[in-house]
């Protein structure tokens, strides 16, 4: 995922245990279809529903994420929106459903580096060591509903509503710099 | 070298002396030490004040029970901290600390006068003494209380120190890092569990620390300690120092507070002064171990007098000798062994006072070997010495009779009442305690959490049980994880086993009321009075507590519960365990405030949500107001204008020519699915299905109960799809509302909701100019009248960026609703702002749009409702659709109390001086010369000042109000009785005229 604003720190130790990034915008939608309807809108949007929350189907830069059990995020380049729109509305007759855009609710924080997890920890009350790699879950952080995906063992990414995001965002900032003062 | 400290000995590093000042006179002390280790090296005993009679008072233990030696601390500005423990608080360089309760210097205390005048101040004597005369209590006995009361002197200034939190997942943790604890997490880790072992002390080992003489396999205890300690290191144990656990709470949430820089000589920048752990364990071992009990004598307060395991303590872990000449009283035989260590350490043991009259005889033949004198079946009558304990005068006690005095002259008097097994954290569970009648204690019973107890805190005493029972502990819990474990038993040479009696106060031969024997050292309470409660009337022990204030100081009574419990059960005439025992309950030990409120302070005390619009607001200088968790822009002041005059022009500017407003804080939820429409007949009062794609209508949502809970427009953008917009604050309670029904009532829909409120920033643009300004900007859609009329919704694109545009008004004229994707929130407004300058646009803020409202008659939910207003009753009965099967509340607007008549009623009231301003809240009476308490029959619910009518207008709740339409009411207030007529609530162009633009 490209990064479109870095924010730098004058300590280095700080980005040098964990960075923050706030990511560029991509096509985000929130389906809802029934399970027994999922195969088949998940055919017309060219990706493989999981069904299990938590799990991530990805194909062709397109990801599906299943938070509930009627519930999928689904994230793509920002070229592809109107396709998936198209893609959903003719499959609308045999898979009912509501493909919903919201690729300006949520604004997008990598945190990445050894001490990621840990900074996670300031505010999430989730157990990290049982999110692998590869998944993601909606959960909170601080007092604020988030979707936190862990895309490598030192990557995670947050989905923050927009107008939560500064606090998110000022939190992991002064939990960077406790990290960076070492206790 | 300090007087009474041993070269060499203890775990402080002897090379590096610290230096810090008590009551402004200098003093070193050594890495490792506390403030109470580091005086006592240097023969200082006397640290603090008693909190009522302002008796002079040294350190009674050596670690955090510590119910005396409270000092206050600082570390610079706003970092003052009172009633730091001494035998807590480490030693760093340039520590300032200062003695506190004193009127003038330690040593001489002006309130010491108290003491003289103890028989004025018995339990209780607030209740009894400043009843009477009852004037008197505001102006002198309240004022003098309060600045006698309290510990300490509170911090003035803000402090400036971070405080962090974290939370924390492990299988199983481990509370307290002696002996038990240890070995619970040595077989636990073993067997492959995820650990975390917390101990509140700087460093590990609990009571081993103050044994080194133990042998454990082979090893002299610390030798096995640095062993025990590297192998959980090795197996990836968390090791937690400094770190107390204060709370445990339910499904095994167990708050710890880890002190992070009060021992630093310097802080790392950006360091958080103490951190705040909140762990989910699926296994809790508690090994808290236990607590020395003081005995309880008359003058067993003195500075110099501690409990032997302190001396123990302070000899082992800081190398310092608490006294050249100690006398020992106890019941319990780990005094001896206290006795013996001081011993070889160059006291001199004057006598062992004993209060059984058999103790162990290997014990007596030890003291025999080492020419130390044993007092069998002794008590102690009194003790001498103004600022340290200089005297003990102990007696024989035969058949209850009291014998011949002996004095002994001491330095120290070194206490043992036995010990009580440290049961707080498992209270807090409301695990039930069993009273265990040989042991004269309490113990743990049923559990209520997946915990474990293992060692002193289960009432076990010597080191090879502790281990063994430790181990035992670790094992069951890591089987209880699925995990294989066995426990390793360990060979304990040197063990120190023992037992002891428990006691109420000591015999004595001293008049009843010459007696000070202390129970509670911080509180100041005594054996005597314990007993007046009894005799006043209290029985429970609760109300024995709160009577003698007995265990209510900061340490919970970690020291005095139980001998308050042995007296009071006495003075009952009781067994303990139907008097009961208080509940201990979080926190462990003192917390700051800090370490609660974690990084909740300041700019991030709570979270404020901003729109994509805020910056242009704060940059037009917009005064801002809170509505749930939003900040919004109330007016924008220009030139000094003060509130009511920017929005008298905000409000004349929008009627003249055109306003714009923010109104991205508006809930949306997007409705869609085959069956959208009859969800929406369904949740709304209004009905849906001939509402054709294009077209908006006013909602009204009920609760069950028939009463208003939200309205908004709903635009139907296709046949299977609405955009509905709720109120601001009830955004996310409206969406927890309507997936609640569709998930448990109606789960056979095919409808989904998306909350879409952040997705859309939303403008307002409303006044007779308003379509002028926008026209220019709209791509895909025509705009006109005829084409567009009130009440119409489109997607097209406006300011070239796609758009859900409403047509629709809340200010009563010609008004459109833009929405755009977030992000080109703020460059549609600035589209707008420059599209609008030739008709002067003026931007406007929450409290015009207010005024507006009012001015049409329009409600606010929970403003102009309040829970308890129908449709009908809020002049709504329009928008429910009465040929409907059904909707939320339909069967409730049936009611016979909801149809009755006589209900409050939503009407306009208009004041006799329209240059009067009723007051929102203000009650209405229809007489004003009734009698009090005067009929109320309704309630201003909107009033503002209306820069268009050029007068106040206002809305009211009133009994049958619209059929008093026309008559005067009344409204009392301070100043006199206001006149007003009830009115209709259009107050401005009540027919529409100015929509239809």
């Amino acid at each position: 995922m490209m990064t479109n604003q870095t924010h730098d720190f004058t300590l280095a130790e700080a980005t040098a245990r964990v960075r923050i990034d706030e990511l560029a915008p991509v096509s985000r939608f929130s389906l809802r279809v029934r399970p027994a309807q999922a195969a088949t809108l998940g055919r017309a949007l060219g990706l493989d529903l999981p069904d299990r929350i938590g799990r991530i189907a990805e194909a062709q830069g397109r990801t599906a994420l299943c938070l509930g059990p009627d519930e999928w995020l689904i994230c793509a380049p920002e070229a592809a929106r109107d396709a998936i729109l198209a893609a959903a509305r003719d499959a609308y007759e045999a898979a009912p459903h509501s493909l919903t855009e919201i690729s300006d609710r949520e604004i997008s924080y990598r945190i990445s580096g050894p001490a990621a997890q840990e900074l996670l920890t300031i505010a999430c009350p989730r157990d990290l060591d049982l999110l692998e790699p590869g998944r993601a879950v909606r959960t909170v952080f601080d007092t604020v509903q988030v979707v936190l995906w862990r895309d490598g063992p030192q990557e995670f990414r947050l989905d923050v509503w927009r107008s939560f995001a500064p606090h998110v965002r000022a939190l992991l900032e002064i939990g960077q710099a406790e990290l960076a003062a070492g206790l | 070298m300090s007087q009474f400290r041993i070269p060499g000995k203890g775990r402080v590093d002897h090379a590096e002396t610290v230096r810090f000042a008590f009551d402004g006179r200098e003093f070193t002390g050594l890495r490792g030490d506390t403030v109470a280790s580091a005086l006592l090296a240097h023969g200082v005993h006397l640290m603090g004040r008693s909190f009522k009679y302002h008796r002079p008072r040294g350190p009674v233990t050596a670690d955090s029970a510590e119910p005396n030696a409270l000092i206050g601390t600082s570390r610079g500005p706003g970092r003052f901290e009172p009633n730091t423990r001494a035998t807590v608080q480490e030693l760093r360089e340039g520590l300032m600390c200062e003695s506190q309760n004193r009127l003038g210097s330690l040593s001489f205390d002006l309130g010491a006068v108290n003491d003289a005048l103890h028989p004025l101040f018995p339990a209780g004597f607030y209740y009894k003494t400043f009843m009477w005369p009852r004037s008197f209590w505001d102006k002198l006995y309240e004022p003098v209380i309060r600045r006698a009361a309290g510990l300490g002197r509170a911090p003035s200034e803000v402090d400036p120190d971070r405080y962090a939190s974290r939370y924390l997942h492990t299988d199983l943790l481990v509370v307290g890092a002696g002996p038990s604890g240890l070995m619970a997490a040595l077989e636990a880790a073993r067997a492959g569990a995820r650990v975390t072992l917390v101990d509140e002390n700087p460093e590990m080992g609990g009571a081993l620390r103050s044994d080194p003489g133990i042998e454990i396999a082979g090893q002299p205890a610390w030798d096995w300690l640095d062993g025990a300690l590297a192998e959980l290191e090795s197996l990836g144990v968390r090791l937690m120092n400094r770190t107390t656990a204060i709370g445990y709470y339910h499904q095994n949430m167990v708050g710890l507070c880890e002190k992070l820089t009060d021992h630093l000589d310097t802080i790392p920048e950006n360091a958080p002064r103490e951190r705040m752990w909140r762990v989910r364990a699926t296994r809790v071992v508690l090994a808290q171990g236990a607590l020395e009990k003081p005995l309880v004598f008359h003058g067993n307060d003195r500075p110099g007098v501690m409990l032997a395991g302190a001396a123990q303590t302070y000899l082992h872990r800081y190398g310092v000798k608490v006294g050249d000449r100690a006398v020992i009283v106890t019941s319990h035989d780990s005094a001896y062994h206290a006795a013996f260590d001081l011993a070889e350490a160059g006291t001199k043991i004057v006598a062992i006072v004993d209060t059984r009259a058999t103790p162990e005889e290997d014990l007596r033949a030890e003291a025999r070997a080492r020419g130390i004198e044993v007092l069998t079946g002794h008590t102690v009558t009194d003790t001498k010495g103004r600022l340290r304990v200089a005297s003990v005068t102990v007696n024989p006690v035969e058949g209850g009779r009291i014998g011949a005095a002996r004095l002994l002259h001491c330095d120290c008097l070194l206490m043992s009442g036995g010990w009580t097994p440290s049961l707080h954290l498992f209270s807090h569970t409301k695990g039930s305690l069993q009273w265990d009648e040989e042991s004269r204690t309490f113990l743990p019973g049923r559990m209520t959490e997946d915990c474990h107890i293992a060692g002193a805190g289960r009432g076990l005493w010597g080191y090879g049980e502790a281990l063994a029972d430790g181990a035992k502990a670790g094992a069951e819990a890591a089987t209880a994880l699925g995990k294989k474990a066995g426990a390793t038993p360990l060979a304990v040479a040197h063990d120190r086993p023992g037992t002891g009696e428990s006691h109420k106060e000591l015999p004595t031969n001293r008049k009843s009321s010459r007696v000070r024997a202390f129970i509670d050292f911080q509180n100041d309470v005594t054996a005597k009075d314990i007993r007046l409660a009894v005799r006043e009337g209290m029985r429970s022990i609760e109300h024995v507590k709160r009577y003698t204030t007995n265990g209510m100081a900061t340490d919970q009574g970690k020291m005095s519960n139980i001998n308050g419990l042995m007296i009071a059960a006495d003075a009952v005439g009781k067994a303990p365990p139907e008097v009961g025992l208080t509940t201990f309950r979080p926190p462990y030990t003192p917390t700051t405030f800090g370490a609660f409120a974690g990084y909740h302070k300041g700019a991030t005390f709570e979270v404020t949500r901003r729109t994509p619009i805020d910056a242009w607001a704060e940059a037009n200088g917009a005064v801002f107001e809170p509505v749930s968790l939003w900040r919004r822009a109330w007016y924008f002041p220009q030139g000094g204008e003060d509130m009511e005059a920017a929005v008298a022009r905000e409000c004349l500017a929008t009627r003249a020519s055109v306003g714009i407003f923010d109104a991205s804080t508006l809930g949306k939820i997007e409705v869609a699915g085959p069956d959208a429409v009859e969800f929406m007949n369904r949740m709304y009062t209004n009905p849906w299905t001939k509402l054709a794609p294009g077209r908006c209508r006013y909602g009204v949502l009920l609760g069950e109960d028939g009463y208003i809970r939200d309205d908004g427009v709903i635009g139907r953008l296709g046949s299977d799809l609405f955009h509905v917009t709720t109120t601001t604050g009830g955004a996310a309670r409206v969406l927890n509302m309507m997936e609640d029904y569709l998930q448990t009532e109606w789960p056979d829909l095919d409808v989904w909701l998306t909350s879409t409120t952040e997705q859309w920033a939303t403008v307002a643009l409303n006044g007779p100019k308003a379509r002028e300004v926008l026209v220019g900007l709209v791509e895909g859609c025509d705009i006109s009248a005829e084409a567009f009329p009130h009440m119409s919704v489109a997607e097209c694109r406006v300011a070239g960026f796609p758009a859900r545009l409403f047509r629709l008004s809340f200010t009563g004229e010609l008004g459109f609703e833009i929405n755009v994707p977030a992000r080109h929130g703020l460059a549609l407004w600035e589209a707008l702002m420059q599209a609008g300058e030739p008709h002067g646009i003026t931007a406007y803020g929450t409290e015009t749009m207010h005024v507006l409202r009012t001015e049409k008659g329009f409600i606010i939910v929970g403003q102009d409702t309040d829970g308890t207003v129908t449709p009908e009753d809020a002049g709504l009965g329009w928008a429910i659709g009465k040929a409907k099967p059904d909707f939320v509340g339909k069967r409730s607007l049936a009611r016979p109390d909801l149809v009755a008549p006589g209900r409050k009623q939503l009407v306009g009231l208009l004041t006799e001086d329209g240059a009067v301003k009723l007051e929102e809240g203000a009650q209405i009476v229809l007489d004003p010369g009734q009698p009090k308490p005067m009929k109320m029959v309704g309630h201003v619910t909107s009033s503002y000042h209306s820069a268009t009518l050029g007068r106040s207008i206002a809305m009211a709740l009133i009994e049958g109000g619209r059929d008093r339409e026309g008559e005067t009411v009344h409204v009392p207030m301070p100043e006199g009785v206001v006149r007003a007529k009830i009115t209709s609530t259009a107050f401005y162009d009540p027919d529409g005229d100015r929509l239809k633009l």
